[in-house]
């Protein structure tokens, strides 16, 4: 009998340990997972809410998380999956663009305006606020994916699983994040003419 | 017999190139061509400087007081 009660209180101290570890263990994925959250997120306002919603979820679910696996991921998943259901991706996708006028636009675009040839010259034109606005117009579909590889260092086959897209689509999506990101740059840098 | 123009191929696989997603025979044929392409070299410079922008852009310290709040949500012992 008391040997029983012992063993179950051993067994509730070791998952008290499992939890503690593990809430740590996420406390120190915020910096990382916040980088996302605010790439993904209009706001910074938004991307804080994001973070605790997230957090709040990951804190009750713990026990879903498979020790061993990728915690980072993980969290990311959850994040994304309720960027999706709060309803974040009303925006439309923007019509498509022609591939030549996409790809080349910035560039082209650029180079014109500052008569320099030198790509170097050219990128640095662009500020940092002109990215984050550029990054913000992207729609969330393209967006995810941008962000997950761009920014969290993921590969096509890891966002994938993280937002449940076949690798195809990661592809694809990312090809057209890309483009629009150096659409709306161009916008920004160079003004309408 | 027709062959793909190279620099088309290599627009194509530009962006898997970038995030080190292709196979060692495809990474070695766009290294090949990139050494000798002006203007595939510029076209990847540029994607490449693009993305370290972005990247740069992307960092953006959390609060401490959103850091403190999250510590906050973690479950009563």
């Amino acid at each position: 009998m008391s040997e029983t009660s012992s063993e179950e209180a051993r067994r509730l101290a070791q998952g008290a340990r499992d939890r503690v570890r593990f809430e740590e263990e996420a406390l120190a994925l915020a910096d990382q997972v916040y980088r996302v959250a605010r790439g993904v997120s209009r706001s910074k306002e938004e991307a804080e809410d994001l973070m605790q919603e997230t957090y709040a979820r990951a804190f009750r679910s713990w026990q879903s998380f498979t020790p061993g696996t990728n915690l980072r991921a993980w969290l990311l998943r959850i994040l994304t999956n309720l960027n999706i259901d709060r309803g974040r991706r009303a925006q439309r996708t923007p019509d498509s663009q022609p591939l030549e006028e996409g790809d080349y636009f910035l560039y082209n675009r650029l180079e014109a305006a500052s008569g320099e040839t030198d790509e170097e010259r050219v990128i640095e034109r662009l500020s940092q606020d002109h990215i984050a606005e550029a990054l913000a117009a992207v729609p969330h579909d393209f967006r995810d994916v941008l962000v997950l590889v761009d920014i969290a260092d993921f590969s096509y086959a890891e966002a994938a699983q993280i937002l449940d897209i076949p690798i195809g689509t990661v592809m694809s999506r990312l090809h057209r994040g890309r483009r629009t990101l150096k659409q709306q740059l161009a916008e920004l840098s160079v003004g309408a003419s | 017999m027709s062959e793909i123009d190279p620099c088309e191929w290599c627009e194509e696989v530009l962006q898997p190139y970038l995030d080190r997603e292709l196979d060692e025979t495809d990474e070695a044929k766009v290294k090949g061509h990139l050494a000798a392409c002006g203007w595939c070299e510029k076209r990847y410079k540029f994607e490449e400087d693009l993305r370290r922008l972005v990247r740069r852009a992307a960092v953006s310290p959390m609060e401490p007081a959103l850091k403190q709040k999250l510590a906050e949500l973690r479950l009563e012992l």
